[in-house]
């Protein structure tokens, strides 16, 4: 489909819209009534067909808004549809979780934060508030504040929540393994409830809350040039490409262009991070299945990527570096070749890792097959990044929707049909490869001039902002009124849809293999702003260390089934 | 000094405690096993159980949800333990200061259970994991 066909496509459905706008090429409003939204939703889901991204409630003066974002992969397109609900006192939405599963939490969210109702959605539970969180208190309405405030403390102990009557039935015929908050392993909480037969998981449950820091909220306070600083705060491991996509949103908004300069230093940045990332989801999935020598060597090889990141940008995390209009710092020329160098070295040792890794038979034994995410399920559930492309979606924003220097360098994007946590870890460590050939290339060909235009006022207005994170596509939506602060900012990290997919890769598989299964995403928590707790019902059959231990023995079974490698590795 | 302190300083074994971060400071403290800094050299080892530490690494800002989770496994751990606040949000809530769903500082909230606590303070967003060597040091040299 091209562009004007896109277009055509989406006006079959004008009678139900009030209003089709295209500020930008490749930024599309469709504006209808609030009881045309299913329809319409489903007619952008299922026909045309788009893949969903995230809703965004917003509380507008006089009414409320529930904006849902599509993307059109092949144009690189944003289509947003924006419903209008005017009833404030009792605003209510027909839910599209039935047919889009990817929307469930984020209609919770929504619901948990402006207090939008959404008919027959199947589990609405609270999701992202904290279990001692009054009800009827909305923290993103904007006469809410004070409020919040007066309630504050008030505590229980109790989680009323955790569980909807209708699933809670189903899950106390059966036993439940608890996993989490707090366990040994991971750096984050989590919680998943898994109801077992035997061995086998027939039903998984997930509560966050425990990492929401309100980024949202605190970003409507800050102003423009503050936010990048924030935002790279979502995550840590994605603090390049969260302040990316929201300063590309600005620059949208504002029509600013960077100077080349920028857009090459943005890439080089972004790429480091992706490597420094990749790598350490391979330690820690080496870990998951008690190869600690993966989990060491990986991280090893991690550590030169960190001090390059300190050199160029003064931290070995939370870069700062980007800002409206180009970047903070430069990249010094002295410092080229000693990149160019070092990235040498570590192609020659990431490229001993990927073979050590991808041929070896127990990995291979222990790994294919596992947490199989179908394509159809990875349709539905929205998934992105490489969950997306380890299952056969050929999506890349990089490429598609394509963003600072890339479409200028020569590097292909990796995918894999299997959808299992092999086909996963071949992406990951190919796509490492590409990295450092993008970096090599960038480098190279850094253009000389400045590094930032002067931008003076962000004008009213609303712009879509979108970065290839190491675990997916973020997404950044911006709303100015004129003044100096965003009014709006909604922030989808892609861990928020590949998290929820679980429900699909995990039910059927053995316990055993459940600690990869999870761990095969690059769950990030502090993107998706929430974690877990147990809530003490339902008996607990094993710890997360027994989980892992029966992991490890699983390994330790299939070595000695296989045998020894026949080949011996060297550290080069 | 009595036989517990002293023991204390000892081998620490520590408990890693995320109360809300952003996932970096967690990082780094993985980082710290790692060949490159491999603190269990000195003998400080991360646990599975709070009941097995010594001292409870603490990250993030103690959101509302985390808390009360955080005094929990403060009360599992024995006494006497040291609680490191590791970064700038543990220390003193750092950029995401009066957010709605913030409860922190995270010394406000341990000290809610026990005001007599140890507690010791590693900033910087995220500190170093060089850094954070030198806070347990510093800590343990100051018991």
């Amino acid at each position: 489909m091209n562009q004007q066909e896109l277009i055509d496509k989406l006006t079959e459905i004008k009678d139900k819209l009030t209003d089709i706008q295209q500020p930008l090429d490749d930024r599309i409003f469709l504006l209808c009534e609030v009881e045309n939204a299913y329809a319409v939703n489903k007619f952008l889901f299922e026909d045309v067909p788009l893949r969903f991204v995230i809703a965004t409630g917003i509380d507008a003066e006089h009414c409320f808004e529930v904006l849902y974002h599509y993307a059109y992969d092949q144009l690189g397109f944003v289509i947003t549809l924006k419903a209008f609900i005017h009833d404030r006192e009792n605003p209510v939405i027909e839910s599209i979780a039935p047919f889009l599963p990817a929307a469930e939490w984020i209609e919770r969210e929504i619901h948990d934060l402006l207090g939008i109702d959404f008919k027959n959605h199947p589990d609405m539970r609270r999701l992202i508030l904290s279990d001692d969180w009054p009800e009827g208190v909305y923290p993103l309405r904007k006469k809410m504040a004070g409020e919040i405030a007066k309630q504050w403390p008030c505590e229980t102990s109790v989680c009323p929540t955790t569980e909807s009557p209708a699933r809670r039935t189903v899950q106390l015929s059966k036993p439940i393994l608890a996993v989490g908050p707090f366990h040994p392993l991971q750096e984050e909480m989590e919680f998943f409830q898994l109801s077992v037969d035997g061995e086998i998981v027939t039903d998984i449950d997930m509560r966050i809350s425990y990492n929401h820091r309100g980024i949202e909220g605190i970003s409507e306070t800050l102003q423009f040039d503050q936010v990048p600083f924030l935002v790279s705060r979502v995550c840590g491991i994605c603090s390049a490409s969260h302040p990316l996509a929201y300063v590309q949103a600005v620059e949208d908004m504002a029509g600013v262009t960077p100077p080349e300069r920028a857009l090459y230093v943005r890439v080089i940045i972004n790429e480091f991070e992706r490597i420094h990332s990749h790598l350490l989801w391979v330690g820690l999935a080496g870990h998951f299945i008690g190869y600690d020598t993966v989990f060491m060597w990986a991280w090893k090889y991690r550590e030169p990527v960190l001090d390059l990141l300190e050199e160029i940008t003064g931290n070995r995390n939370n870069y700062g570096n980007v800002k409206v209009g180009g970047c903070r710092e430069d990249i010094p020329d002295e410092t080229v070749p000693k990149i160019l160098q070092e990235i040498d070295k570590l192609e020659k040792k990431i490229e001993m890792l990927t073979k050590a890794v991808l041929d070896d038979p127990i990995i291979h034994a222990r790994l294919k097959g596992v947490g199989v995410l179908s394509k159809e399920d990875a349709i539905k559930y929205a998934v992105a990044g490489p969950t997306a492309r380890g299952s056969g979606i050929d999506i890349d924003v990089r490429r598609d929707d394509t963003y600072a220097a890339y479409a200028d360098l020569d590097w292909k994007v990796i995918t894999q049909p299997e959808g299992d946590v092999f086909a996963k870890a071949v992406v990951r460590l190919l796509e490492v490869l590409e990295a450092v050939k993008i970096i090599r290339q960038a480098v190279k060909k850094l253009p000389k001039g400045p590094i930032a235009v002067e931008v003076k006022e962000i004008p009213p207005g609303e712009g879509c902002g979108r970065a290839e994170a190491p675990r997916g596509e973020t997404f950044h939506y911006v709303r100015s009124d004129g003044g100096n602060r965003p009014v709006r900012h909604k922030i989808r990290a892609p861990s928020y849809v590949n998290v929820p997919s679980f429900r699909a890769s995990c039910i059927g598989e053995h316990i055993s293999d459940v600690t990869i299964t999870l761990a095969a995403v690059d769950p990030c928590y502090s993107c998706t702003e929430r974690l877990a707790i147990v809530d003490g019902r339902g008996s607990i059959l094993h710890g997360y260390e027994e989980l892992h231990r029966l992991s490890c023995e699983k390994t330790a079974q299939l070595k000695k089934e296989i045998g020894p490698p026949e080949w011996k590795l060297e550290d080069s | 000094m009595s036989w517990k302190m002293w023991s204390l300083k000892k081998s620490p074994w520590v408990f890693h405690v995320n109360a809300g971060a952003c996932n970096n400071c967690d990082i780094e403290i993985v980082n710290l096993l790692t060949p490159k800094f491999d603190v269990e050299r000195f003998g400080i080892k991360l646990v599975g159980s709070p009941r097995h530490a010594d001292a409870l690494l603490v990250t993030g800002v103690g959101t509302r949800q985390a808390v009360v989770r955080l005094r929990e496994v403060y009360r599992q751990i024995p006494k006497p333990c040291v609680v490191f606040c590791i970064g700038a949000c543990a220390c003193g809530t750092g950029i995401f200061e009066g957010g709605y769903h913030v409860a922190g500082p995270i010394d406000k909230i341990i000290k809610e259970v026990d005001p007599n606590a140890i507690i010791a303070y590693v900033p910087g967003c995220p500190p170093k994991p060089e850094a954070m060597i030198s806070g347990v040091v510093k800590a343990l040299s100051a018991i």
